[in-house]
């Protein structure tokens, strides 16, 4: 152990009343770190009916819409695509005059196809492959990030986004706008449920939870767009990944 | 601690009662903000979760090595570096000597009280580097040479036509009064800042134990930015901002966003422990850690003030402060400003010289009503003034006031004997009559007593005493108590 972190130690045993150089350790109080008893949560998380994820989906619906989140219902990939291809072409980029957009490289982003739907305009679509040694200068080119986060939370209409290869952290941060694809099965009903989702997925380098576009009342708290991250965020609804589409309700 | 400006308590909250601006700026946070939060505490469902949050909070200090230990270790199995500083002084040079062994020119910083506290600005810029402040309402503040003067507000105290001739002076814009196209100003010029920047420092709002991770909260994205972009990032922590596992990060979280801005969550909530991995094109090559004693391990120690590292820096008790609420953060003339800055400052940073704090708010409890964790600030106050009324050594504090602790040794003298009290009454009447106004109030007094009637008039002593008023009409004729009959007495 280094000196400093002795002495640090040292200091805290002290304030507590304990002998100075006391080594009591985890071991000797397994209550500090008790794993809570998750099984139910999980079980209940796996086993919506297609009606409760419907509901779901309605709460999300109108706590996105506080936070300012455009959120759009897609009965199919085609569907998705399409909003995703009106999307690019109705914005322009803000800090260039060329369109980019930057893709995460997960399975229900390739799926839009977005390589082969601009014949007629110069659009340019990046996928962060984990090879590529560009991607930064790529991502600071995108005025559109498209990412598809590993779970969605209702009650404060947020994603998940973890980080992996091949999905950076800087694709729903640096462009202008940020798409999120979210499959129906991957929203959970609180936060409470999204910690017993994270637990299961073991050790992550880093993550980030995202309700709605970057904001800031900093003047006068008068509510502005778009401080330091993304002033837009679109939130796609896929149906579920397993087996065929959930039958579309009041969507 | 940072606390630059020379003028005192007094002054500073002189001044800010004058302030028009952040007078009506005051008001409308504590509006929406102060009166928010006690709705949103009131209409909770889960009405054990404040407690259950505090008495976490409690159990994890009664723990601290065992939880800061494992946390340690659980960054460094990450790949991060961890380095526990004793003292201020010591933060800044681990961080100094990071910065320099990575050749870093320039650091932008997410906000972050504690690098106040420690005060690593100047350190960092005497060796060239230049450091950016990414937050809009701190970078408004560094533009302006200005101080914060609330938690999650910080230049509250500005209205939008001073920070429009700001930025036309600083930024080279045109002149706007518009805070949507002053914020996008600031966000060009930032994001040059943030894709450039060599160093990422941030603070910490909560460290998980259990999962090696830090936790960071913000709605503008300036925090993820700063610990995407930067090729270093050092994040600085006090030593209580520490939960042991995710499940207590959950609740605790959600008390924070809630209680700060009314919010089920933050816009964004980053975690990251470590370095990114190999395969990661963004996200720091360096990680680095500190945890910072500087004076917490005293307050620790001692059962009457532990209470107050339960704080999670949300700032609601800001929002509810009848004090607070007029004479605004540059009194506190402290990083930590308002009721939690009146009891955590002095703790920090000597109770003598941060005496005016303590005795400035009122006791009246809305601080410790609104608190998320329900810290008893008030009792904190109390047992400061306490403190400063009779020293203490284990604070290391003096008497504050002998003068006025042995006025107070007069008056028991006096208020135990009836004739001299009685007497020197008597004498009061004939010498205040010179001082008595039109309206029969002594509005101005002399010598030491000056400072009484400065801003409030005083009553002078009554023509006759209530003891005398008694004695004249009752005396004599005295009311019997009605006798009541019981059965034992039959
Ligand atoms: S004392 Fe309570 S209300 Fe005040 S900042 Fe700390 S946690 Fe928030």
């Amino acid at each position: 152990m280094m000196e400093n972190e002795y002495f640090f130690l040292r200091n805290i045993h002290k304030a507590l009343g304990l002998a100075p150089d006391n080594d009591r350790s985890k071991e000797q109080y397994p209550e500090l770190f008790a794993a809570p008893d998750t099984r139910k949560i999980l079980h209940r998380v796996r086993n919506r009916t297609a009606e409760e994820r419907n509901e779901l989906v309605e709460l999300l619906r109108t706590n996105a819409q506080a936070l300012g989140i455009h959120l759009h219902p897609a009965e199919s990939e085609a569907d998705a695509a399409a909003i995703v291809v009106e999307i690019i072409r109705s914005r322009e980029p803000e800090f260039s005059h060329t369109k980019h957009v930057i893709l995460h490289d997960h399975p229900d982003v390739a799926a839009l196809q977005l390589w082969k739907r601009f014949t007629r305009e110069a659009v340019t679509v990046h996928t962060t492959f984990s090879s590529d040694h560009e991607l930064r200068e790529k991502t600071i080119a995108s005025f559109i990030g498209i990412t598809a986060p590993a779970i969605g939370v209702a009650e404060s209409a947020t994603v998940i986004q973890l980080t992996r290869p091949g999905q950076p952290r800087s694709t729903s941060l640096v462009p202008s706008i940020h798409i999120a694809l979210l499959r129906r099965d991957k929203l959970v009903a609180d936060l409470e449920e999204a910690y017993t989702l994270l637990r299961e997925e073991g050790r992550l380098d880093s993550m980030v939870f995202i309700s709605g576009p970057s904001k800031t009342a900093d003047i006068e708290a008068q509510m502005v767009h778009g401080a330091h991250g993304p002033r837009e965020v679109h939130l796609i609804i896929l149906p579920s990944s397993a087996g065929p589409p959930m039958a579309a309700t009041g969507d | 601690m940072k606390t630059s400006s020379p003028s005192t308590y007094r002054e500073a909250a002189v001044a800010g009662i004058d302030s028009a601006q952040l007078q009506k700026s005051l008001q409308g946070l504590q509006n929406r903000f102060g009166k928010g939060a006690m709705e949103l505490w009131a209409g909770m469902a889960d009405q054990e979760m404040r407690d259950r949050v505090k008495e976490s909070r409690m159990k994890t200090f009664e723990h601290l090595d065992i939880v800061l230990a494992e946390l340690a270790k659980n960054v460094r199995a990450r790949g991060g570096q961890v380095h526990f500083a004793v003292t201020a002084q010591d933060a800044v040079n681990y961080t100094l000597a990071v910065a320099k062994k990575n050749e870093v020119k320039r650091v932008v910083k997410g906000k972050s009280m504690t690098s106040m506290e420690v005060d690593i600005d100047p350190a960092l810029e005497q060796e060239g580097i230049e450091v950016v402040e990414t937050d809009l309402g701190e970078y408004i503040i560094q533009l302006a040479g200005d101080r914060p003067s609330h938690i999650i507000a910080p230049c509250i105290h500005l209205n939008r036509n001073q920070i429009g001739r700001l930025f036309t002076d600083k930024l080279g814009i045109d002149f706007t009064e518009d805070p949507p196209t002053l914020t996008m100003a600031a966000r060009k010029a930032l994001r040059e800042k943030l894709l450039t920047a060599d160093m990422g420092l941030t603070g910490c709002n909560l460290a998980c134990a259990e999962t090696g991770m830090i936790s960071l909260v913000s709605n503008e994205g300036n925090i993820r930015m700063a610990t995407t972009m930067p090729r270093v990032v050092v994040a600085l922590m006090g030593m209580e901002r520490v939960v042991a596992t995710m499940a207590e990060h959950r609740e605790t979280l959600q008390l924070l966003t809630r209680g700060a801005a009314l919010q089920k969550l933050s816009t964004y909530v980053s975690f990251l422990g470590g370095p990114a991995s190999k395969d990661d094109p963004d996200g720091p090559r360096e990680f680095h850690l500190v945890i910072i004693d500087n004076g917490r391990s005293r307050i620790l120690a001692d059962p009457e003030f532990r209470e107050v590292l339960a704080c999670i820096r949300c700032g609601a008790c800001l929002n509810i402060c009848p004090v607070y609420g007029k004479i605004g953060g540059h009194a506190y003339n402290s990083p930590y400003c308002g009721p939690i800055g009146a009891v955590v400052t002095p703790l920090l940073d000597g109770i003598n010289k941060h005496a005016d704090l303590c005795k400035g708010e009122t006791l009246c409890g809305a601080c410790k009503d609104i608190c998320p964790v329900k810290n008893d600030l008030p009792r904190m106050l109390s047992a400061l003034r306490h403190k400063l009324a009779y020293g203490s050594d284990r604070w290391n504090t003096r008497q504050h006031n002998p003068a006025e602790a042995r006025a107070f040794r007069v008056w028991r003298l006096l208020v135990t004997r009836p004739f001299l009290y009685r007497t020197l009454i008597g004498l009061g009447r004939i010498v205040q009559r010179p001082f008595i106004g039109k309206e029969g109030t002594i509005r101005k007094m002399a010598g030491i007593a000056a400072g009484w009637t400065a801003g409030r008039d005083l009553p002078p002593v009554a023509r006759r005493t209530f003891h005398q008023l008694w004695k004249e009409k009752y005396a004599g004729n005295r009311p019997t108590a009605p006798t009541i009959e019981t059965p034992e007495e039959k």
